[in-house]
């Protein structure tokens, strides 16, 4: 039997003989790679390419007519519409309030959160619970606990003295509303992963640096933040992906206003593609806030090799 | 040969039992209620229309009424549209203009007996262009206010049923009445359409007192709300709001219907809440301003979608549940726009929640009254005034700036 299969094994690779052992090689990973770049191909690359032709017609969904106008939409987006420089402003003052405040409370979590004390497993999941909670229910949540002055987060400040605003009516307090509470939501995710890194780090350099007479900012400056570098960066770069997308948060808890205050680019997008149904103008946005995001990613990166 | 035998009987029945679903037709219908009174009465509608086309089966498809137009759209356009269902007032222009609705009048006009001249000329406004039928309204809906009968009680004032018996039911009692409410029972004197007005349901908010006070919204393509009618309407809501405080602000919650608020104002499908509220209440008209009596409706139609396959049968289906005896049957929850039922003692009486002498408020604001504004253009309308409208509800806002403000963005799409 082991004969028989030795014999015909070798009539095969006789048979294919003429392909090198790397073209073989080659067709084999691409046979092990095929379905999941089918996938890619059909469920990414395949709607890129649609969005991006989308966005050079003016398409209504209802009417279902569809007429090509080049690159109109983006004129009219980037020169003509006043709302979507404010737009990509408030997605900006969204991303610049969110992703430090996000990062620097993970950190400080995951500080103490990494070492081992009894309920500390209690304690991350605590902090981690937030992020598997729905969307919908904690905006519900939180739209209650900001209430004018009947809201929970004001009467606590009566008690010392201080008028809350109406949180979620006045543009500049909404922003800072959804920020902080978009944080609170999702600081968990980046807590676990700085822990992770954080719990990579060998002992040892911590303890040969306190030999040497460090002090615990000293150790922390000089070796544990280093060594956190390449997960700050992986963290900086999807919670400023995530906050440029950020859509549900913002429908749920201001439906982008007061006065346009939270009207974000995601949003925005949705509104022009699925309220209006100007799919082609919506498809020019995404396009424009794909680029923006690329450009971001690209410069964090490059930010980074420098740093390195 | 008995192989043989077996083998032709197997393929006779199971040929049998395909024709059977191939002959049978289902006919989608969407609606935006899970009322289970509202679905038992469509399920008789269907089970009724049996009588003509007996393997004809409906099957109706909830849409939460919050997405409704929306996921219909996607419906629509993803090719999977269903073959008839409701559409709401603002929706039915833009589903108009955009061809996607069937004209049901050649339906309409063969069906026997159906009487297409029973329905209200104003009722079909929306609905209709030239001899075209788009649309034929099923819900034509005055809104009245609710009020909590124990709260005016315990306040010592009449309520507004027999303040408008004495004709003082306008818009300075009914601000009187809810600053007295509010510093009597600690409530919120009036609440918006379901606790909302600033966020969502703004026309809902603005329109009655605007159009109590002589003006409108927009008329002729021309925006309204900086007339000197709608300023002073607003204005005074705006004071009700802030200084009076009695009107449940932007931001908080009252809920009328756990007792939250003394008033407030709905249709009379949400009268089905109130077996639970617990408390006496009544429906009273909405208060007269400078206009005089300006009852405001909202509308909802049956049509059918053009891009379905089975249009003519969903066309039949249509007439078969606005025709008198239907219309009549759904009066109860869905005030009608048929000319007979209205004014028929039936409808009076129709309503076990409502007592006829209040359902006569209904009928009177549904003869004399004017549907909501509804506009081609109505999402895009809606969101150019929202933000402007934020900037309206704040304490501080100069309300004839704000509403100048709303008119200009608004114009142009008007």
């Amino acid at each position: 039997m082991a004969k028989t299969l030795t014999m015909r094994d070798t009539t095969d690779r006789e048979k294919a003989s003429w392909l090198t052992l790397k073209m073989r090689e080659a067709m084999e990973a691409w046979l092990f790679i095929s379905p999941t770049l089918a996938g890619f191909l059909i469920f990414f690359v395949g709607p890129l390419i649609a969005v991006a032709w989308y966005s050079l017609t003016e398409w209504n969904l209802l009417t279902q007519q569809a007429t090509f106008v080049g690159l109109d939409n983006y004129e009219d987006a980037l020169f003509r519409n006043p709302d979507f420089w404010h737009v990509v402003r408030n997605s900006v003052i969204f991303a610049v309030g969110l992703v430090p405040l996000n990062m620097a409370l993970a950190l400080s979590l995951a500080l103490p959160l990494s070492g081992r004390f009894p309920g500390v497993v209690i304690f991350r999941t605590v902090f981690f619970a937030p992020v598997v909670t729905s969307a919908v229910a904690w905006a519900i949540v939180w739209k209650f606990l900001l209430q004018g002055e009947a809201g929970f987060i004001n009467q606590i400040l009566a008690q010392i003295g201080i008028d809350g605003p109406n949180w979620l009516r006045e543009p500049n307090w909404a922003m800072a509303a959804v920020i902080v509470t978009r944080v609170i939501k999702m600081v968990g995710l980046n807590m676990i992963l700085y822990i992770a890194a954080l719990q990579a780090i060998p002992r040892d350099y911590e303890a040969a640096a306190r030999l040497e007479g460090a002090s615990g900012w000293q150790i922390f400056r000089w070796i544990t933040w280093p060594l956190l570098g390449p997960t700050t960066l992986v963290i900086m770069v999807i919670t400023t992906i995530g906050s440029f997308k950020v859509f549900d948060h913002i429908y749920q808890m201001t439906g982008g206003g007061p006065e346009n205050g939270t009207l974000v680019l995601a949003f925005y997008i949705y509104q022009q593609g699925f309220q209006f149904f100007d799919v082609g103008y919506a498809s020019a946005l995404a396009m424009i806030m794909f680029v923006i995001v690329m450009i971001l990613t690209l410069f964090q990166l490059v930010l980074r090799r420098r740093d390195t | 040969m008995k192989t043989t035998m077996k083998r032709v009987t197997t393929t006779v029945l199971a040929l049998g039992m395909m024709s059977g679903p191939l002959a049978a037709a289902e006919l989608r219908f969407t609606i935006w209620t899970g009322n289970e009174a509202h679905l038992k009465m469509l399920n008789g509608f269907a089970e009724s229309f049996k009588a003509k086309h007996p393997d004809v089966t409906v099957k109706y498809e909830t849409i939460p009424p919050g997405d409704y137009t929306q996921k219909l759209t996607f419906q629509l356009a993803g090719g999977n549209p269903p073959d008839a269902g409701w559409l709401m007032e603002d929706a039915a222009p833009t589903f108009a203009s955009a061809g996607v609705l069937e004209n049901l009048a050649p339906v309409l006009n063969k069906a026997e007996g159906y009487d297409f001249a029973d329905f209200s000329k104003p009722a079909l406004g929306l609905w209709t262009a030239g001899d075209k039928v788009y649309g034929v309204p099923f819900s034509t809906s005055p809104f009245v206010i609710f009020y909590n009968k124990d709260l005016f009680d315990k306040a010592g004032l009449e309520d507004p049923n027999a303040l408008a018996a004495k004709g003082q039911w306008n818009m300075t009692k009914f601000q009187e009445v809810a600053k007295k409410l509010k510093d009597t029972s600690g409530k919120w004197g009036f609440e918006f359409k379901d606790g909302q007005g600033y966020d969502t349901r703004i026309m809902h908010a603005l329109m009655p007192p605007i159009r109590a006070a002589g003006g409108d919204v927009w008329a002729n393509k021309q925006c309204g709300f900086d007339k000197p009618e709608a300023v002073a309407a607003v204005k005074q809501l705006h004071d009700m709001v802030f200084k009076d405080k009695s009107i449940v602000p932007p931001g908080e919650q009252g809920d009328y219907f756990s007792g939250g608020s003394a008033m407030t104002i709905n249709q009379i499908s949400r009268a089905s809440l109130m077996p639970k509220a617990g408390f006496k209440w009544g429906i009273a008209p909405l208060p007269t301003g400078a206009g005089g009596e300006s009852p405001v409706i909202g509308q909802a139609g049956v049509v059918v979608f053009s891009a379905g396959k089975q249009k003519q049968l969903a066309a039949e289906f249509v007439a078969h549940v606005t025709n008198k005896e239907n219309v009549a049957a759904a009066a109860q929850f869905f005030p009608p726009a048929r000319k007979s039922v209205l004014e028929s003692d039936a409808f009076i009486k129709s309503n076990n929640l409502i007592p006829p002498e209040q359902m006569k408020v209904v009928a009177n604001a549904i003869a004399k009254g004017r549907v909501l504004p509804a506009h081609e253009k109505s999402p895009q309308i809606l969101a150019a005034m929202k933000p402007r409208v934020d900037a309206l509800w704040r304490a501080n806002a100069d309300v004839e700036a704000s509403l100048k403000a709303i008119c200009t963005a608004i114009q142009p799409l008007l």
